[in-house]
């Protein structure tokens, strides 16, 4: 066999379509930027369609997706109300009940879902198809983020308008503002969580359910996070839904004196902000380890794990 | 001496003796029920030592349970002694409930989308319904350590009190008994949805227990509730499971389903169910409930044959 060294492709003047077509296949191989970002984009929408898609051919989603968490939401609206307590309670609870779909969301369908592609079989296609696996996760974002918006709106108008819940919402940039480094933040956390749950096998499925109820109660889904004190602070520097719920909850109800205890929403923002760079960033630097050791391990696409 | 010969070949009460597939009635039941508790149990705990087990088990019903107590503490401070008791019982009651109704349905997930196994189960000797119920008698086991511990914790660390001789054993004992089966039966409605749908069927459990924790005074009276949701709740079993068990450990507490301004009130003009009406209650409507959810999995059960959607997986 020889061991000459091999020269580069030769087929840096060539277009794409040209490249394509060569007879070479390291010419073939050997992508232009254009193409690996356009792949990476096709990459995405192909994992974001199934789930947007999916909205429509199985209606029954509307039922388990809006009305019974609306219901859910309800429930915690009627524990206030037995306590009788302050109306803007309920609004908390809301809010609470809306951003809760896309917490649910980052920890159903983005931080477990790499796993389930493992146990699916999937997950070996995803390694060896030319792409960035992150391209896959930024697709299970952006199909989940779809779903979850319409459930979290469902939520928040069908709630207001049957508790009368009246938002006094003074700054609508920065409440958009931080409805966005929410979710940025959020599914940077979900992207990470994905790794990092394959790596977990098989105990995923438990930490998924117990990533709900506890990050609820840390995060103070139903009241003011600040009143846990210490465990409320731990929470808002670490999970950008206690941080967003309390941000979103001091823009919607700026002369509440019930929210005390954290930062101002600017800050909140900031806060947000080094979130979605860290988690992202964290995300990154995980999926590549988890690829580089499925490659040379061989093991990470053994299913049931 | 003649043998008899069937069109298969085989001889009477041998190998391929059509009566050996006809199953032998209840002990068959019993004992495949009992493998699928086994399995089930198994495929709950097997994957980790257990202790790391016991916390995940116990960590969920307790958050819950802090989440609630937090809203009642910070509303009403600490002194509503009575409103924290009520939450405090009920939301760890309700780890269980959650446990039995997530059950069955999480099995058809997991056997259909994960392993893989579902129609291989299904084409076992075991009936698909006895298996199911086994699968979710095992989760309910695991809810009920968690609802356990949670009342321990509670016991511990947030001043609940219960004395044992002030606990009405009998009634505790007859609700358990009569409230399980209807548990697992709305358990098993979840199944008969989640082999029709796909595989974001994931969370359906949680969003249904969500809407029943609305429908069943289990943190909160029903009396609060409009009047045609009250209605709805008295309807349900689990309401009644949870006041009796509540009515058994604090026989002096409140009621969840009468008490002033309630339908039930209203109606029979008795501040709350006694304890023999919450066991009438209790059974009626949990026999309905259980005939009714049979039925509806018998349906969905044939059509996902009809359709192919036994061994079908999805994704998305």
């Amino acid at each position: 066999m020889s061991t000459a060294a091999v020269p580069n492709p030769p087929g840096g003047s060539l277009t794409p379509a040209q490249r394509r077509l060569a007879a070479d296949p390291r010419i073939t191989a050997d992508w232009t930027r254009r193409q690996t970002a356009e792949t990476n984009l096709r990459a995405l929408v192909g994992r974001a369609y199934p789930r947007v898609r999916g909205m429509f051919r199985e209606p029954s989603w509307v039922i388990f997706e809006i009305l019974l968490p609306f219901l859910g939401t309800s429930a915690y609206v009627m524990v206030y109300r037995a306590l009788k307590a302050p109306e803007e309670y309920v609004g908390f609870v809301v809010l609470g009940g809306a951003l809760s779909a896309f917490w649910l969301n980052v920890v159903w369908s983005m931080a477990g879902q790499l796993y389930w592609e493992k146990s699916q079989g999937n997950l070996e296609l995803y390694f060896a198809a030319p792409m960035s696996l992150m391209s896959v996760l930024l697709g299970m974002a952006a199909g989940g983020l779809a779903m979850s918006s319409t459930r979290a709106a469902a939520v928040l108008v069908i709630s207001a308008s049957v508790f009368g819940v009246q938002f006094d919402v003074q700054e609508w940039w920065l409440v958009g503002v931080v409805f966005l480094l929410t979710l940025t933040a959020l599914y940077g956390l979900g992207m990470m969580m994905a790794s990092l749950f394959l790596l977990w096998g098989r105990e995923a499925w438990h930490l998924t359910n117990v990533m709900v109820e506890p990050v609820y109660f840390v995060s103070g889904l139903n009241f003011p996070v600040g009143r846990l004190g210490a465990i409320g602070v731990a929470a808002i520097a670490t999970i950008p839904f206690a941080v967003g719920l309390d941000a979103m909850r001091q823009l919607a109800f700026p002369h509440s004196d019930l929210l005390v205890g954290t930062p101002p929403p600017g800050i909140e923002a900031l806060i947000l902000v080094a979130m979605t760079v860290v988690f992202t960033g964290a995300s990154r630097w995980c999926m590549t380890t988890i690829e580089r050791m499925a490659r040379s391990r061989g093991s990470l696409s053994i299913r049931w794990q | 001496m003649a043998v008899t010969v069937d069109p298969m070949g085989a001889t009477a009460g041998g190998i391929g003796d059509t009566a050996r597939t006809e199953g032998g009635g209840l002990v068959d039941t019993l004992r495949h029920l009992r493998a699928a508790l086994l399995l089930g149990w198994r495929v709950e705990s097997n994957w980790a030592d257990p202790i790391l087990f016991a916390i995940y088990t116990v960590i969920r019903p307790v958050s819950s349970m802090l989440l609630l107590t937090a809203m009642v503490t910070i509303v009403g401070g600490s002194a509503d002694v009575t409103a924290r008791t009520f939450v405090i019982l009920g939301s760890a009651l309700w780890a269980m409930l959650v446990s039995g109704l997530s059950g069955p349905a999480w099995s058809v997930l997991e056997d259909r989308e994960r392993y893989r196994t579902l129609k291989y189960l299904y084409t076992s000797p075991a009936t698909f319904l006895v298996l199911l119920a086994g699968r979710g008698g095992a989760r309910l086991l695991t809810g009920a350590m968690g609802t356990l511990v949670a009342i321990l914790f509670a016991t511990l660390f947030l001043g609940l009190r219960i004395d044992p001789t002030v606990v009405d054993w009998p009634l505790l004992v007859v609700t358990m008994l009569l409230g399980l089966p209807p548990v697992l039966a709305l358990g098993i409605v979840l199944a008969a949805v989640c082999l029709q749908t796909r595989q974001e069927s994931w969370n359906y459990p949680d969003a249904f227990s969500g809407a029943m924790f609305l429908v069943s005074g289990v943190v909160f009276p029903l009396a609060v509730l409009p009047d045609p949701l009250e209605a709805l709740g008295l309807l349900n079993p689990i309401t009644w499971w949870v006041a009796g068990v509540r009515q058994a450990i604090l026989p002096d507490g409140p009621s969840s389903i009468g008490g002033t301004g309630s339908l039930w009130t209203a109606v029979t003009g008795s501040s709350a169910p006694d304890p023999v009406t919450l066991v009438a209650g209790l059974f009626l409507t949990g026999a309905v409930t259980t005939l009714l959810a049979t039925r509806l999995f018998r349906g969905s059960e044939r059509r996902a044959r009809d359709r192919g959607l036994l061994d079908r997986t999805t994704g998305s």
